[in-house]
């Protein structure tokens, strides 16, 4: 409920620019799909020479919710906050609305929202006042303080300072500022750390909306794979700095299908190994259970019928998940 | 400039509520308290006073005794300090940052922030200082001061005292800039004060940057009669810090 009201709220808001927005991000989406963000070949070291990033070359399409993806450490943050220049390039490019980001800062930072890790706020000031202070920055309308505290569900805080504000509400906060002057990319590192599950559906509802409905790209990291899920068309995937997966999440999950497998437990392994073999299937033997790529139907049928009419009892057959925490783990163990 | 000006506006409302606005407010008026306390204690003596015809400058003199030497330099240390860490006390450099604008303006605003609140100050003390001398005469029916007020003097004065500031404020801008302890600024500041208050009666004290407040009081004073000219030591010293701190922050490899 919560959630939908937040949605009507945003709907209610006054947004100038998001038709235009949509029309652009459509036009553009047809003739063929740009990047807002990319970056080639990034790639940065620490100051004890440790190599945090490898030839990154991330790919954020216009009307894209790209989630990013990655352990703590992978290398996430780090990629934004290059991306952001807050940190000093060392190699590759990075390209935000297709112009380099070092001839390009200021007129690229002003079309971007972006909250980094923690929630940055003025403690002693009232969410109005920290609003206040980035308006005065964008040189927005006053007006559309009122309108982002309503959208993310904090018109009634009042005189209350943020300092005493919980971590959810200063989440709320963060993104209402990264909202206020109407970006055309949103960049937000793990947005929903800290929020209990009712306010991690609100972000996400909010989130969607704003992007659907107001064309706006974002760009999202996390490491809970599960929240990203429901909310990411694209995917990045980020190991030890590698990025090993870039795409659709529908081509990501197609591709692992095509790999998929399954889990078989029986009472007999070399009876069952020898059925298996006798019916060309390549399977392996790990921990009490047999893994083998996903038959057709046809073949499974006729597997459970011999190991059955061979005396042997099938205690589990089951596929192996295939969602999006599955598929990550797979990825980087191996 | 229209960016500048934004900018400073942005920069102004976070000293709000900041302890460093309110140092400004209770340091401006503390020394104006003790005397007006003093002289209803001693009121006895207000009528002879109000008639000298030295009344303001002698006031003046008083006031100043306390606040060039030790509260203007320790304001400034705190007050500088206080309002270049906000930014690190709020995890708020990487906010700063992505923000559309140039690093050059977000250094000028916040250093014009300092100045503006540093000349803030000075107007509020000056008040103070009306308001003791003419409070405890008003509160026991003695006449107003027969001396007229020497605007001019005063003024010339102001400057003077905001100009030897002005190396404390750009050295402790740079430090507070580089480092995200807070005691960092705030202890260098505290032994460069103190070694500028030992240093006062040694014939080279006038190369140590924070003695310029006390110099400028103690320039009347024939021992003191200095070879060399504050202000433009003062300026230089400003100009040197602050050219420093522009370099350094810029070249800082993390913004936030």
């Amino acid at each position: 409920m919560q959630a939908k009201r937040l949605v009507l709220q945003a709907n209610k808001a006054c947004w100038s620019k998001t038709t235009a927005r949509i029309v652009y991000t459509g036009f553009l989406c047809c003739m063929e799909q740009p990047f807002l963000l990319e970056t080639r070949s990034l790639s940065h070291r620490f100051a004890d020479g440790a190599a945090v990033l490898n030839n990154i070359n991330l790919q954020v399409p216009a009307g894209a919710v790209y989630g990013f993806l990655g352990a703590n450490g992978a290398g996430k943050t780090t990629t934004l906050r290059l991306v952001l220049g807050l940190l000093k390039k060392q190699r590759g490019e990075i390209l935000l609305f297709g112009r380099p980001l070092e001839s390009n800062r200021l007129q690229a930072l002003s079309r971007i929202g972006a909250m980094i890790e923690s929630p940055s706020l003025y403690g002693h000031l009232t969410a109005a006042e920290n609003l206040q202070v980035l308006q005065k920055v964008y040189r927005c309308p006053e007006a559309r303080i009122a309108q982002v505290l309503e959208m993310v569900g904090l018109a009634a805080t009042g005189n209350k300072k943020a300092a005493r504000f919980s971590l959810g509400m200063k989440q709320r906060l963060s993104i209402a500022m990264a909202l206020l002057h109407e970006p055309d990319l949103l960049i937000l590192d793990e947005p929903t750390n800290g929020l209990d599950p009712n306010g991690m559906i609100e972000v996400r509802e909010l989130l969607l909306h704003l992007n659907r409905q107001h064309g706006i790209t974002i760009a999202i990291s996390s490491h809970l794979l599960g929240e990203i899920e429901k909310m990411v068309s694209h995917v990045g995937i980020i190991h030890h700095g590698s990025l090993l997966f870039q795409g659709s999440l529908a081509d990501l999950q197609q591709e692992r299908a095509a790999g998929a497998r399954m889990i078989l437990k029986t009472s007999d392994r070399q009876k069952t190994m020898a059925i298996m073999q006798a019916q060309g299937m390549q399977a392996t033997f790990s921990q009490d259970a047999f893994s083998l790529p996903m038959p057709g139907p046809e073949a499974t049928a006729l597997l459970i019928r011999q190991l059955v009419g061979q005396g042997v009892d099938v205690y589990e057959l089951s596929p192996i998940k295939n969602d999006l925490e599955a598929i990550f783990m797979d990825m980087i163990t191996n | 400039m229209n960016q500048y000006i934004h900018s400073f506006q942005s920069e102004w409302l976070k000293r709000k509520r900041s302890l460093a606005s309110w140092l400004v407010i209770c340091g401006a008026f503390f020394t104006p308290l003790i005397i007006t306390t003093s002289k209803i204690v001693r009121h006895s003596m207000l009528a002879s006073a109000g008639r000298s015809p030295q009344y303001w400058e002698n006031l003046w003199k008083i006031s100043w005794e306390s606040m060039a030497v030790f509260l203007l330099p320790l304001g400034a240390i705190l007050a500088s300090s206080l309002i270049t860490q906000l930014e690190y006390k709020n995890n708020s450099w990487k906010l700063l940052h992505t923000t559309p604008q140039s690093y050059r303006v977000i250094f000028l605003a916040k250093l014009s922030v300092i100045l503006v609140m540093m000349l803030q100050f000075l107007v509020l003390f000056n008040i103070g200082i009306y308001f003791s001398g003419v409070l405890p005469g008003l509160l026991f029916g003695v006449p107003y001061p027969r001396q007229p007020i020497p605007y001019l003097h005063f003024l010339a004065e102001n400057g003077r005292y905001f100009i030897a500031c002005l190396p404390i404020i750009a050295l402790q801008y740079l430090i507070s800039l580089r480092f995200k302890n807070f005691l960092v600024p705030v202890g260098v500041g505290l032994v460069i004060w103190i070694l500028s208050i030992a240093v006062l009666h040694w014939p080279y004290g006038h190369w140590i940057p924070y003695t310029y407040c006390g110099f400028n009081y103690l320039k009347d004073q024939a021992k003191h009669h200095q070879q060399f000219p504050p202000i433009p030591f003062a300026l230089g010293y400003f100009t040197l810090f602050a050219v420093i701190a522009y370099i350094l922050y810029l070249h800082q490899k993390e913004k936030g």
